[in-house]
């Protein structure tokens, strides 16, 4: 048996297929009205979910510092040449 | 002359072919790699190549097919120190023996692509190439790595078209030597440092712009490659310009001809995607409404048969069939009228005929007996001294009988 998994768990894909499927089961057109109304609202609100996971992550550029066996740095990285001073390397 | 035996002789083309033979059976005339520089070096227009490979004092007759020079990585030119890898066979027409050649290597390359080749078998024979190994990357990443130099045009591509085709996303460059001795081993160390501290990663970018061989080297070393195939996180390799293949090509999850590419490869356009998820959007609502309307397309035509099973339509039917009966009725009672009609002016006609009145006109007259007033047919109905009347057409006139005379027939 495949346990629901958390809005958080599934990836894009598959809310993308199962909003495809959706809409398969709408076009094939043998639902009850019941049915239809179900998967209607099933369908806008995982198109809302994956509006959401578009913006869940916030742009983030970094650079790595590696300072030994297990330690590290997180230090901010610019994409123009010249403004990342490292020590390190 | 009883000692004298009769020398064998062969034809030609027998003794050729028999040449030939000796030549296939020794394995030293295999695969075998000959350094020599080329000249007479022609293309011709079937594909194939043919050439002379020499040195200071001797020269071998070489042909290098359409179907092996396909993989050929330049095109040899008189004068070029090869290294050439073939079999020694024997061009029996001819009566030539020539070099068959399966690889050409430039001499000065040759040790490096000798190497390459050999891990590539090496790592090949493993499985280290599989498909079956390669891991899927997401569509929509969350948190990458690029692994190369932070200083080189590489990491400023992938940057800068990252972004612009997915803004949300968190990067992390993971700066490492892309070139030298140490190139290999510290990108293998990044990946394995990586997979250890950072497995959230949705997928690993190692590589570096273009450059030579040797430029590139590290990206064919066994150490990298290893590293690449035992990373959890999926790697994708982005070394150098298009024709350049490198050993970490074959073993990552995933191959891009250039940094560009990768990014272009791997990170998805959010604007289509938004696009993408507002067409399934609309396709539900039609979708959802053409369910809708076929329902009522449903519900309409049961209304319709309803009604034209229901009692309403019985009663109207009814009312129609009176209507048709009364009809029928009518116009048959009219009929019948007429029928009457024409009877009872026929019988007047006939009866008008009839009249004792029509007789009277025409002179005749009635004469009746009083007081009875009962009409006279005979002599014996009267007698003398009887009162009579006659009767004619504009009156009548009185009298008695006075006389009664028969008349004989």
């Amino acid at each position: 048996m495949k346990t629901k998994k958390k809005p958080e768990e599934i990836s894009f894909e598959e809310y993308l297929r199962k909003l495809e499927s959706i809409i398969q089961q709408l076009e094939g057109g043998q639902l009850t009205l019941d049915e239809s109304v179900k998967l209607y609202e099933e369908g806008m609100s995982i198109s809302k979910l994956c509006l959401e996971k578009l913006n869940k992550t916030k742009q983030k550029i970094e650079q790595l510092v590696v300072k030994g066996e297990e330690k590290y740095l997180l230090k901010p990285f610019s994409i123009n040449k010249g403004e990342n001073k490292v020590n390190e390397f | 002359m009883n000692n004298y035996t009769e020398p064998k002789i062969y034809t030609v083309s027998k003794i050729n072919r028999y040449i030939k033979s000796l030549f296939e059976s020794d394995y030293n005339l295999q695969n075998v790699w000959i350094l020599g520089e080329i000249s007479n070096f022609k293309l011709h227009s079937s594909g194939h190549m043919y050439f002379v490979l020499k040195d200071q004092e001797s020269q071998i007759k070489g042909v290098m097919f359409r179907g092996s020079n396909l993989n050929l990585q330049f095109m040899p030119q008189d004068g070029m120190k090869v290294k050439v890898m073939g079999d020694i066979r024997v061009y029996e027409r001819k009566g030539e023996y020539q070099l068959y050649a399966k690889k050409i290597v430039e001499a000065g390359k040759g040790e490096l692509y000798l190497a390459f080749e050999r891990l590539k078998e090496k790592l090949k024979a493993e499985g280290l190439f599989s498909e079956e190994f390669k891991k899927k990357l997401p569509l929509i990443p969350q948190r990458i790595a690029v692994i190369t130099s932070p200083t080189g045009a590489a990491i400023r591509d992938i940057l800068t078209i990252s972004l612009r085709r997915f803004p949300n996303l968190s990067i992390l460059v993971v700066p490492s030597l892309v070139q030298g001795t140490f190139a290999a081993q510290e990108i293998a160390q990044k990946i394995d440092f990586l997979n250890k501290y950072f497995s959230d990663l949705d997928f690993i970018i190692i590589g570096r712009g273009g450059g030579s061989l040797e430029e590139l080297w590290a990206f064919n070393e066994e150490i990298l490659a290893r590293s690449i195939y035992n990373s959890k996180i999926p790697i994708v390799s982005a070394v150098g310009h298009e024709t350049d293949f490198t050993i970490s090509d074959f073993v990552a999850d995933l191959r891009s001809p250039t940094p560009s590419a990768a990014a272009e490869m791997t990170i998805p356009d959010m604007n289509s995607l938004i696009n993408n998820i507002d067409l399934l959007n609309s396709k539900l609502m039609r979708a959802t409404k053409r369910n809708f309307e076929l329902k009522m397309e449903t519900l309409n035509s049961l209304t319709k048969s309803l009604q034209y099973q229901g009692p309403e339509n019985k009663i109207t039917q009814y009312y129609q069939y009176i209507d048709e009966f009364n009809g029928r009725l009518n116009s048959r009672i009219k009929h019948q009228i007429e029928l009457f009609k024409e009877r009872v002016k026929k019988d007047s006609q006939r009866l008008d005929s009839l009249s004792p009145w029509a007789v009277i006109e025409r002179g005749y007259s009635i004469c009746r007996k009083l007081p009875h007033l009962e009409i006279v047919k005979r002599l014996e109905q009267v007698e003398i001294g009887n009162e009579i009347e006659v009767i004619i057409s504009d009156g009548r006139i009185s009298g008695k009988v006075d006389k009664k005379e028969a008349v004989s027939s």
